[in-house]
This record gives structure tokens, sequence and C-alpha cells, in this order.
């Protein structure tokens, strides 16, 4: 299945004006979003690696390859895609471009919009289009992959991505850290953590049940993972124990943390200034409640609430949208019930400049209508 | 959705007499310039082989002078171009027979937040003000182009600038959080966001080296980065430059992420040698390699030893540690003002930009030479090998129309082989006038249309910095336009003809 297929389905419906859904995987069509599509686009077959010179440390990919089939060519090489979204690492690179997805390395290695070299779309006319390029700089032209990164295949079906990769480590340490105390305390323990001379791959703060979960605590605890040449990991072992009380953990834990959220019905994300978050952070994690996942990147400055099947996210939710003020955060629902998007998330696309993008981009709006709210 | 005809792309625009006096009103009559002789000065920008006379320049104190000079500028429909410092290198900030609205004089900090790590900056904050603001707090604003000690944020937004140290930092784009633009209309918006991370379209994303075609920036919130507790910079020199091209390509290979990795050949080491800029560096090399390492200090000192291993093994001839600040500051200066420097060479240059993958530097170096060999003119490399973002840069006299053909001939052809070994054509300087012949040779009609498309979202009269980037024949709508009307239009063919200098 090449690019011109999906063209050729694109541009059938753009005759007949049939809305599609695009999908990968299938991980995200459990979202809840309001999609009124009448046929499913899959990208699952439009799969395999296009080009990967590991020298240059650049790969570009069909869309629908798998992140684990990613990270298996490029560990080959000793190399690898610090890209590490929630859910299953069975989700494709499509969609993960598509819906703007990032995990706990994004606070070292950048969200998807920092590791997007250029990708090829199908806009909502079936016309090919490309946006930046295949090496590791460029400002030729304006940015279209940006403008795909994130928007939920609602400008263009993305066929194929290329990425900036990065050698793997020489050493990839983690650690578990104690956060008992008062909640003073742990706030000036999380201080000391960010002025320390440590600059970790990854940093998260879980509540007690994603500690049960993993197996690895009863209470809340901090996990940190290290990478680089054994001096500096050394070096960054030795500077969190002189503030923490740590035990190093399997770098398995990471995997485990992001797979927690496979079926899940509920997430959202509450951002704000990083030290806001750091001041209510021990606060948010006391609230233990069975079935919700809450975890917190104090460096990215998010909050991360997830329910499962048998948890209910009203409250930490609300706990934390009454402890981080809204002019001063910014909420995001990654899913939630059906029932619920439309009372609880307004459009995020109903500015005049979203629009127009929407509009010039898939003018009969067939591209996952309704995905990101209505137009107006 | 239909668009107003392309009026703005013609400069056959008719001004009100009204206008200059309203501006005046606005921002003070000294702030307004009209005459063709006071208007000179921003006739060209960093590249003089260009040069386009400008109708009137309008430069505003205030946010709110800028809000109402954008407005005015908007109910005459009249087409201008943002400037910053004007220190670009693609001919962006040129303004044919137009408007110039220099934002040169928004040069507040309005706000520096120490303990999240970002600070709000009016966009005519030159960067290395900002730098030094914040310093002492430990702080940095990593995005670092050469002309840093006189180029503006809003510039680096307009240009999504980069600079030796983007190699590990990321360019502006990875440094900007949020902003407030005004729109050609009039219209403020907020694009992105100042305290987290929102959803739908990434409109911030898009706005960020929109080279001044999508309005203006009013305030940006940048993000500043913990200066590093170890910083090493180590001189490699070589006696070819085939030995330092595989050197490149083997840091690279090896995963180790400098936080840059400069390459200057023979002729760039002997004009800076020559030039008050002089910074120690072996004048009979045949080139040599600037790479800074930082990080912690245990890691940065065993990195420090692969590096110089593969130096060593590639051929290196010595291998230079700076033992102390001062050395370090002189190192990086010879290679900041290698630009400056060439103006001893001759009075005009032309500088390219093309990015290549980094495994073919060895060979298009190569090509390179063989080209300026064919067209008898003298090449300077001097680049960013980290990231395979080359400059190489051409003085000559564009008063010398048989120089000036030769010198015309040769980049273009040095711009074709970096395209053809899967390159772009600009890293970090923008399309603007000068690449602009080149974008259909790197992009399909499709995407330049999705690109006119998106310019017509944020900018429906295209009024901001008109005939610049994509060529308006590449739009969709200009295709409609009849062809007996589209010669009136058309920018003139010179300005279509990629990297022509003209006197």
């Amino acid at each position: 299945m090449s690019t011109e297929s999906v063209a050729g389905e694109v541009r059938e419906s753009f005759a007949s004006r049939t809305p599609l859904r695009i999908s990968g995987s299938g991980g995200w069509l459990d979202a809840g979003r309001l999609v009124r599509a009448e046929r499913t686009l899959s990208l699952r077959e439009q799969s395999g690696i296009t080009s990967y010179v590991p020298a240059d440390l650049t790969i570009t990919v069909r869309a629908g390859t798998l992140l684990s089939e990613i990270a298996a060519a490029t560990r080959e090489r000793n190399q690898w895609l610090p890209l590490d979204p929630y859910g299953s690492p069975g989700g494709t690179i499509g969609a993960t471009i598509a819906t703007g997805s990032a995990g706990p390395l994004s606070s070292s290695f950048g969200l998807a919009r920092d590791l997007v070299l250029g990708l090829e779309f199908v806009n909502g006319r079936g016309e090919v289009v490309r946006g930046g390029g295949k090496v590791v700089k460029n400002v030729a032209g304006f940015d279209l992959s940006r403008l795909l990164t994130g928007s939920w295949g609602s400008l263009g079906v993305i066929t194929e991505v290329t990425l900036r990769l990065y050698a793997l480590p020489e050493v990839d340490r983690s650690f578990a850290i104690n956060l008992n105390g008062s909640e003073k305390q742990i706030t000036s323990l999380l201080r000391a953590l960010s002025t320390a001379p440590i600059s970790p791959f990854a940093f998260q703060l879980v509540s007690a049940s994603i500690s049960r979960a993993l197996g690895l605590s009863e209470e809340p605890i901090g996990i940190m993972r290290f990478g680089g040449n054994s001096a500096a990991v050394k070096a960054q072992a030795a500077g969190l124990e002189q503030v923490a009380n740590t035990h190093e953990i399997d770098a398995s834990t990471w995997l485990r943390l992001r797979e927690l959220e496979a079926g899940a019905h509920t997430s959202l994300r509450i951002s704000s200034l990083p030290q806001r978050i750091v001041a209510t952070a021990s606060r948010i994690l006391a609230d233990d409640v069975n079935g919700v996942y809450t975890s917190i990147d104090p460096r990215r400055g998010v909050i991360r609430v997830v329910a499962g099947s048998t948890g209910n996210a009203e409250s930490p939710s609300e706990l934390a949208a009454g402890v981080v003020q809204s002019d001063s955060s910014e909420l995001v629902f990654e899913k939630l019930p059906p029932e619920l998007w439309a009372a609880v998330s307004p459009s995020v696309v109903s500015d005049s400049l979203s629009q127009g993008i929407k509009r010039a981009y898939d003018p009969h709006n067939i591209l996952n209508p309704g995905i990101l709210g209505d137009l107006n | 959705m239909t668009q107003p005809a392309t009026r703005a792309d013609s400069s056959a625009v008719a001004y009100s007499p009204d206008l200059s006096p309203r501006l005046a009103d606005i921002v003070g009559s000294q702030h307004v310039l009209s005459r063709p002789s006071e208007l000179l000065v921003y006739n060209s920008d960093g590249l003089p082989g260009y040069r386009r006379q400008p109708r009137l320049a309008v430069f505003p104190g205030t946010r709110d002078e800028a809000v109402a000079v954008v407005r005015l500028l908007a109910e005459f429909h009249v087409p201008f171009v943002p400037r910053g410092a004007g220190t670009g290198l693609s001919g962006g900030a040129l303004a044919d027979d137009i408007v110039i609205v220099g934002l040169h004089r928004l040069k507040k900090i309005i706000s520096v937040d120490v303990e999240n790590r970002r600070a709000v900056v009016e966009p005519g904050v030159v960067n290395l003000k900002l730098n030094r603001h914040v310093a002492p707090q430990g702080l940095l604003y990593a995005p670092d182009p050469s002309s840093e000690s006189a180029c503006t944020i809003g510039g680096n937004v307009a240009e999504n600038a980069g600079g030796p140290h983007c190699l590990k930092y990321g360019v502006t784009l990875n440094h900007v959080l949020g902003l407030t633009v005004i729109l050609p209309s009039g219209e403020i918006v907020e694009l992105g966001s100042r305290v987290g991370e929102r959803d739908g379209y990434d409109l911030r994303g898009a706005f960020i080296g929109s080279e001044g075609c999508f309005g203006l920036a009013l305030d940006i919130t940048v993000k500043l980065t913990p200066k590093p507790p170890a910083v090493r910079t180590l001189l490699a020199d070589f006696m070819s430059v085939n030995e330092a091209a595989q050197v490149t390509s083997a840091v690279i290979a090896s995963g180790i992420v400098p936080a840059a990795l400069e390459f200057m050949d023979g002729p760039t080491i002997r004009v800076v040698e020559d030039s008050i800029y002089a910074a120690g560096y072996p004048r009979d090399a045949e080139a040599i390699l600037l790479i800074e390492l930082d990080g912690l200090e245990a890691g940065v000192a065993a990195d420090l030893e692969t590096v110089r291993r593969i130096c060593s093994d590639g051929g290196a001839r010595n291998v230079r540690v700076a033992r102390d600040e001062a050395e370090r500051m002189k190192l990086w200066q010879g290679r900041k003002k290698a630009f400056g420097a060439m103006g001893r060479l001759a009075p005009h240059l032309i500088v390219q930009d093309a990015v290549i993958p980094r495994t073919r530097l060895p060979e298009i170096l190569e090509t390179i030479h063989q080209i300026s060999e064919k067209h008898h003119v003298v090449v300077c490399n001097v680049f960013h090998a980290g990231d395979g973002n080359l400059h190489p840069n051409i003085a000559y006299s564009a008063d010398d129309p048989a120089e000036s053909e030769r010198v015309h001939r040769a980049m273009k052809e040095i711009m074709q082989a970096c395209i053809d070994a899967g390159g772009s054509i600009t890293g970090e300087h923008g399309v603007g006038l000068d690449k602009m012949g080149y974008m259909e040779s790197i992009f399909p009609a499709a995407s330049l249309n999705a690109m006119c498309e998106l310019r017509s979202v944020f900018d429906p009269e295209r009024r901001s910095n008109p005939g610049k980037v994509v060529p308006v024949h590449s739009c969709r709508e200009w295709q409609a336009v009849p062809a007996a009307r589209r010669a009136e239009r058309e920018p003139p063919s010179l300005e279509a003809e990629p990297s022509r200098p003209v006197a």
C-alpha cells in the first residue's frame, strides 16, 4: 500500500463527501472522541522503514510502522528514538505524531514536535504534501511538519515521517526515590532535586496506586533515569544519593509505567509553570484513589491523571484543577468517556486561524471531523 | 475560500498622501522616514548584494504604537515588511517600494522568571543582551546566531534562527513557548502558551520561521537554559579538508552530541587571522574543527577524551583544548566574526546555507572545491558541520558583471549538489528573496500551495512581507489570475532567479 493509494481513497471521499476516521493500530479509537465518520482509513499497512542511514542519526518510516519496530531496528545500530508516549509500544509512529504524544523522556529529548524533521501527508483534497525535509536542520518554507504534528489527523493523513535519532547511552540506570515525609519536606526535596548537579533523562513522581501497580512501594515515589557515559551516570547517581533516599530499579519500570495506561477510559494533562507544579505535587500525590493513576513530570510541568476501567477520575482531577488556578495552567483531555466530551472539553480549534487552516486543508471536513471539537 | 487578489505582490500600491502624517501622529515625526537619502541604510540587509529601496520606514517605540501602526496599514491596505536589526542573510527584510516597520525600539525585557527558567521579551531585544541579562542567574538563551550581538529575538523568531550551539540545544523553535502576535489585519492573537502545553494546532510552530509573512510578534515567551557546569572547547587542525570532514562524520556517528562542532577551511582561517578578529588559528592548516562539549564535569571529561582520540585517529595535526575562558572566547570570536572578516576580501559577500546529510560531508566539500576551481572563484567554507549546515561564502565585487556572473553560476551549482544529496536549501538563514527560486526544486507543487494557503490564513491580503519565501506563481489562486493580469503582479524576474546578486 502506497501513499498514492491513500491519496486515492481520500480523493474518492472528497468527491463523495464521505467523512473518514483515520486510524493506526487503533489505540486511540477508544479515546471517546466524537468523530462523525462513515468509513475508517487504516494506515496500519503503510508500514516499514523507507530509509535509515545510522551515521546520519535520522530515519524515515511509513506512518503505520510500530514504535516497537522502530525501537528494534534502531537498537541493532545502537541507536534509539527517544519518544516514549504513554500506552502500548504497539502504537504506530503516525498516530504518535498525529496526536503529538510524548512520555517521560520528553523533558530531556523534547516533545514529538521536536523530534520530527519532516513528514508527508495527504490533505483533505487527496493531494500529497511534504513539509520539512530529511536533514536535521531546515527552515525552507513555512513549517508544515509542526502544523501537522498534534493535529489529530484533521488537517491531513500522515503517510511518512522523518525523525531525529540519538545514540543509545553507554549506561542507562534508574532509581526509585523515597518521598516519605511531610508536605513541606517533600516540597523541599523536590526543590533540592531541581538544583542538584544532575541532568536526568526522565523524572516522574507517581501516586501510590502507580507504585503498587509497578510493585515498587505502597507509597508515592519518584522515579529517575540517568543515561550517558559511565562517568556521567556514576556522578549523577552519587549526586542524587546526596539529597535523596534512593534504591536502584529495573529499566523495564518505564515501559510498565507507560503500559499502565493501555485500556484507560480517561486521561488528562494539567500543565503549568514547573515550580507551581512542584509546590502542589505532594498534595496531589497524597490523594490516593484506587484505579486512578496520577503522575507528575516536575521538569516538564505536567500532571497526568488516568483512570482505568475501575477508577473514577473525578477526585484527583478536581483536586488538581483546584490547586492549579485555571488562568495559570492549561488543561488537555486525551481520553474521556464519549458522553463527557461535549460537556467537559470545549473545541480546541474554534479560533479563526485554526478554522481557516482546517477549511484550507480539508475543505469538505472529511478528515476525522469533530476530533478536536467543532469548528464553530 | 475566496481570496482577495494578490495585489500586495506588486509594488504598484496607491499610497494615500495621508499615510505618512498619520504614521507620524502615532510614533512621532522623527520616527518616520520618507526621504530616499534617509531610507538608503534600509535598502539592504546582511546580504549587501541585494538592494531594494523602501517607500517609507516607521519605527514604533511601544507596543501600543506598533499595534496602531499595523492597524493603520491595514486600514489603508498597505503592504509592509517587518524588520528587526536587518542582520538577516536571505534578503528577507528588504522592502521593494513598500513600508518597513522596524521593531528595534521595542527592546524591553518584560520579565524574567528565574525559578521556571523563562523570560518574556519584546521583539526588538538583542539576542546577546538577553543573554547578558540572565547570565548572573546562571541561565542562558540557547540559540546563538553569529550575529547575536546585533540581531533581535523578533528577527530570530521570524527566521527560526540557529547558531553553533543549536547542534545540541535546538533552534529558536525549540526555545519559544508562546507569543503574542499582531496579524496583518490588526487582530491580536496568543499563540502557544506562556504557562503550559496547549492542544489544538501548533500555531506557535507555524509562526516561528514564517519570515515576517504571518504578522509580527509583540512579545515572546522564551525558555531559558541552565548554564552547563562544565564546558570544554577543543581546536583540531588538519592538513586536508577531507580528513576534517571525515572526523566530523565520525564524531556524530559516535553518538556524542557536542554543544557545537564548527568547521573552517584554509581560506577562511587565513582571512580571519589577517583581521582584527585573529584567534590564533594555525595559518597553514587546510581545515580546523572547533568542538565544544558541555554538561556535567565527569561526563564532559570522558567525552573530551573520546573526541580527542577520534580527531587524532582521523589525522589531526594538533588537538588543543582551551585552558581558560579567555582562550575559549578567543577561539569562538574568530568563528563568530568570520563573515565580518571576509569584508577584507571584497565589497560584497554571498552566503549560502544549505544543509546536507552529515555522512555526505566529505563528498560535498570536494564537489564545492571542484565547482570553485571551474568558475575561478574562492569559496570560504565556515559552517556548522555537526548538523551538516554548510555556509560556502564567496567574496566578490557586485560591480563587476563578469565576476558576478561566475559567482552566481558557482553558487547555483553548489546549491544543486546539496539538493541532489538529499539536503535542504536553507538551515537557518531563511528563504527570503535569495532562495525563493530554489523552492520548486525541493517541494512539489502541492506543498508550495499548502504553504500559500497557510500564509493566506494568517494574512489574507498578503500584505506582510510580500513577494518572499514562496513564489507567487506556485499558489493555486495565482494560477486562477488571468494571464494578461499576471505581468503587472509577478515580481521582477531577477527576484525569481536563485542567488542572483544584484548591485
